[in-house]
């Protein structure tokens, strides 16, 4: 007899299905009863999920079926499911790139995939070439950073509602909103700090004979000795990254503010059993620690009762005991009084603490805008400043409504030209704040036009009759004439259709031209939107490569890829200029 | 350089260098437990064409660097083959599985390894009825079983 498939053994099929794709194996499934046994081997198919999907959303529990001895999961349903979910999500994203119009609720059902979603988008985040690569990587990205939020702003609205979020986890939701962190799941975080505990018991493993003193202390320096703690010399003190956990744990300097430090000590000291805590020092936060009741920090037993004084210490710096009195002193010398002294020395809440971080990230970009030049660093601005926003309305508490009030604007800004796939998060999570305060209409209001105009279709503009004097085209590039920015054409009136107040505001009659030219709407390279006249506009022929960053990353909003012939973006706005 | 040699199933002696036959895990093994005593090596399952294509594969493979681990997933997923190997697989099914089977019974895993996704890239793409006949494979459904199994498997069709 010759020797066909067939006769194979049974574990050569299997490597031979390992490397087949499983539609290839669902195919063969049907050719005769031998096969279709051996393609239904639950092994086979749970290495087929693990292969090729490397997220999965929470309700699937996946780390635990996979510790579970296969036959207990229906391993090929669950991957035919997630097959769908990937060819669902991949179509939805081919239908926002399609069309400008009903992208919201196309938004919002791969939102609704959860982590499922994940592989596909991290996919088409990464494809380098194609039709409408630059569409497709921005708008896989922007869904797979609001997937990310997704998850993020919860944990703050649970510290809202009073719920305990572990302080890691809160001050971990900072980093999901900064996609150059690489992170995508809180509990990302928690397995390097775990890790870390386990690389200190290793290398002190006789920290148990130590008083409780003494345990602290030497945590603190080893911290500060490996690094993990504090900031190197040369660094900006300022600088945005420093205000990231994730980042702080993950960079190689792993450079971070106090309060970051701070937050990696205290996860330490308590997986240690110490009773370790953030506290509220001004301008420096610093970790308080309570001995176990009944004794105090060397260890000793306390005559009836008495509680013991706390340790207060500093791990920014590495360590050093910092004495009760000198940090009176230094309150004292700051006008404090005896009641805002001890809140100062007192524990600071999850809460306070994500307050205080985003108040200090706000500070960081202030510092930035007044030195632009200094910003080195691969944290994106404008997702730095949403998540400060987020964090800070959520938590600013009722009792300061003027403090909401006074951030809404920046928020809904943000939302609308940077992430308005938010659009459920914001309905689910902003609008309740506001309820009972005269801009809860203001709200509602913004966001129902905001679906009214993605509903319906763009006006179109033709190039005819009068707009034949047009002469640029949608995705060219230029150079401001006066400003000397950098932008890209997203769109054009034939005459300048701002408002009378913008039109007197801007001085649009002084132009050579006024306001009977054709004017043009860009995107600029520092991200923002402008209306630009005519005789402002000097067309440039860039090469890909000469275009700041800034303005590659965010092409993608409108744009579908680079054209190397006319040195120009090709539109992905045809909808609304059918002929550019 | 020394010398082995191996006795094909079929009785025929080939002399190897010993760094190719050890491609093979059980030559090797066997090399090291029973020390090179000089006398021929009876490979009882390979005959004389089999086993010296599956040289053919280990002289060109020599120098290779132990390839990365075996659970390496992406490694796996892919069904690229360099191009030499894929000449060296232009051979007709019988032999195809031959090499396979040697190349299984002679621990031979980045051979297995070739062979498998030669395998799967003539299945990549095809239809049941395709398959069927690629492989001459007798279909043993009745009509309804066949029915239900296409529908269960409408999913993977395009």
């Amino acid at each position: 007899m010759v020797l066909s498939l067939n006769c194979l053994p049974e574990e050569i099929l299997h490597s031979i299905l390992c490397v087949s794709h499983p539609r290839s194996t669902a195919a063969l499934e049907q050719t005769s009863r031998r096969f279709k046994n051996v393609t239904n081997e639950p092994l086979l198919w749970r290495y087929y999920c693990k292969v090729y999907y490397k997220s999965w959303d929470k309700k699937h529990a996946i780390s635990q079926k996979l510790s579970e001895p296969a036959s207990s999961t229906n391993w090929k349903q669950l991957f035919i499911s997630r097959f769908h979910v990937d060819h669902s999500v991949a179509r939805l994203l081919d239908s926002i790139l399609a069309s400008q119009t009903g992208r919201i609720e196309k938004f919002r059902a791969v939102i609704n995939f959860g982590f499922d979603a994940k592989d596909t988008l991290v996919r088409h985040s990464r494809v380098e070439s194609g039709e409408d690569h630059l569409a497709r990587r921005y708008y896989a990205r922007a869904l797979l950073t609001c997937l990310h939020r997704s998850i993020a702003v919860p944990e703050w609205a649970k510290l809202r509602q009073g719920d305990p979020v572990p302080l890691e986890r809160a001050l971990a939701a900072f980093d999901l909103f900064i996609p150059e962190t690489g992170f995508g799941d809180l509990d990302e975080v928690r397995v390097i700090l775990d890790d870390i505990v386990s690389r200190f018991t290793t290398s002190c493993p006789d920290i148990d004979d130590l008083s409780p003193r003494e345990k602290a202390l030497l945590l603190a320096s080893w911290l500060h000795e490996n690094n993990i703690t504090g900031m190197e010399a040369e660094r900006q003190y300022h600088s945005l990254e420093h205000n990231f956990l994730g980042l702080a744990l993950t960079s190689p300097g792993h450079n971070s503010l106090p309060l970051v430090s701070a937050v990696i000590y205290c996860y330490a000291a308590q997986k240690l059993g110490m009773d370790a805590r953030p506290c509220g020092f001004p301008f420096h936060v610093h970790v308080i620690i309570t001995p176990s009741l009944g004794l105090d920090m060397n260890g000793n037993a306390l005559p009836g009762g008495e509680p013991a004084a706390p340790m207060y210490l500093d791990p920014f710096w590495g360590g050093q005991e910092t004495a009760v009195s000198d940090l009176r002193d230094r309150l004292v010398f700051l006008g404090a009084t005896d009641t805002e002294q001890s809140d100062f020395l007192g524990e600071s809440s999850p809460s306070q603490i994500v307050l205080r971080c985003s108040k200090n990230i706000l500070n960081s970009i202030n510092s930035l805008s007044q030195a632009p030049e200094s910003h080195t660093s691969s944290v994106d601005l404008v997702s730095a400043k949403y998540a400060a926003l987020w964090s800070s309305m959520l938590l600013s508490g009722d009792s300061r409504p003027m403090d909401l009030r006074h951030k809404l604007p920046w928020l809904m800004e943000l939302f609308a030209t940077d992430f308005p796939s938010d659009i459920f998060l914001i309905e689910k999570h902003i609008v309740p704040l506001f309820e009972g305060l005269f801009e809860h209409e203001h709200i509602l209001e913004s966001l129902h036009v905001m679906r009214a105009v993605d509903g319906i279709p763009k006006p179109v503009h033709r190039r005819s009759g009068e707009s034949n004097t047009i002469r640029y085209k949608v995705g060219q590039v230029f150079q401001h004439r006066r400003y000397h920015y950098r932008a890209i054409i997203t769109g054009w009136d034939s005459e300048c259709e701002a408002e009378e107040p913008w039109m007197r505001r801007m001085g649009i009659d002084r132009l050579q031209a006024g306001r009977h030219q054709s004017f043009y709407h860009v995107l600029v390279e520092d991200r923002s939107v402008r209306y630009v006249a005519e005789e402002n506009i000097d067309l440039i022929l860039p090469q890909m490569a000469d275009l700041p960053q800034s303005l590659t990353m965010i092409a993608g909003k409108h744009f579908k890829r680079w054209d190397e012939d006319t040195r120009s973006f090709v539109s992905n706005l045809r909808d609304e200029y059918p002929d550019d | 350089m020394s010398t082995i040699t191996l006795t094909s199933s079929d009785g025929v002696d080939i002399a190897v260098e010993r760094a190719v036959a050890e491609r093979s895990v059980l030559i090797k093994n066997m090399l090291e437990d029973l020390g090179d005593s000089g006398e021929a090596i009876p490979i009882p399952n390979v005959n004389e064409a089999v086993l010296k294509k599956v040289i053919e594969w280990c002289d060109h493979h020599k120098n290779d660097p132990p390839s990365a681990s075996d659970d390496d997933d992406n490694r796996r997923k892919t069904t690229d083959i360099d191009e030499w190997d894929q000449k060296f697989m232009q051979v007709d099914q019988e032999m195809l599985f031959e090499v396979i089977l040697a190349a299984n019974y002679l621990d031979i895993k980045a051979l297995l390894d070739v062979g498998c996704k030669t395998v799967a890239n003539m299945i990549k793409g095809k239809s049941p009825e395709e398959i069927r006949k690629t492989f001459n494979i007798q279909n043993d459904f009745t009509p309804e079983e066949e029915d239900q199994i296409r529908r269960e498997n409408e999913w993977a069709e395009e």
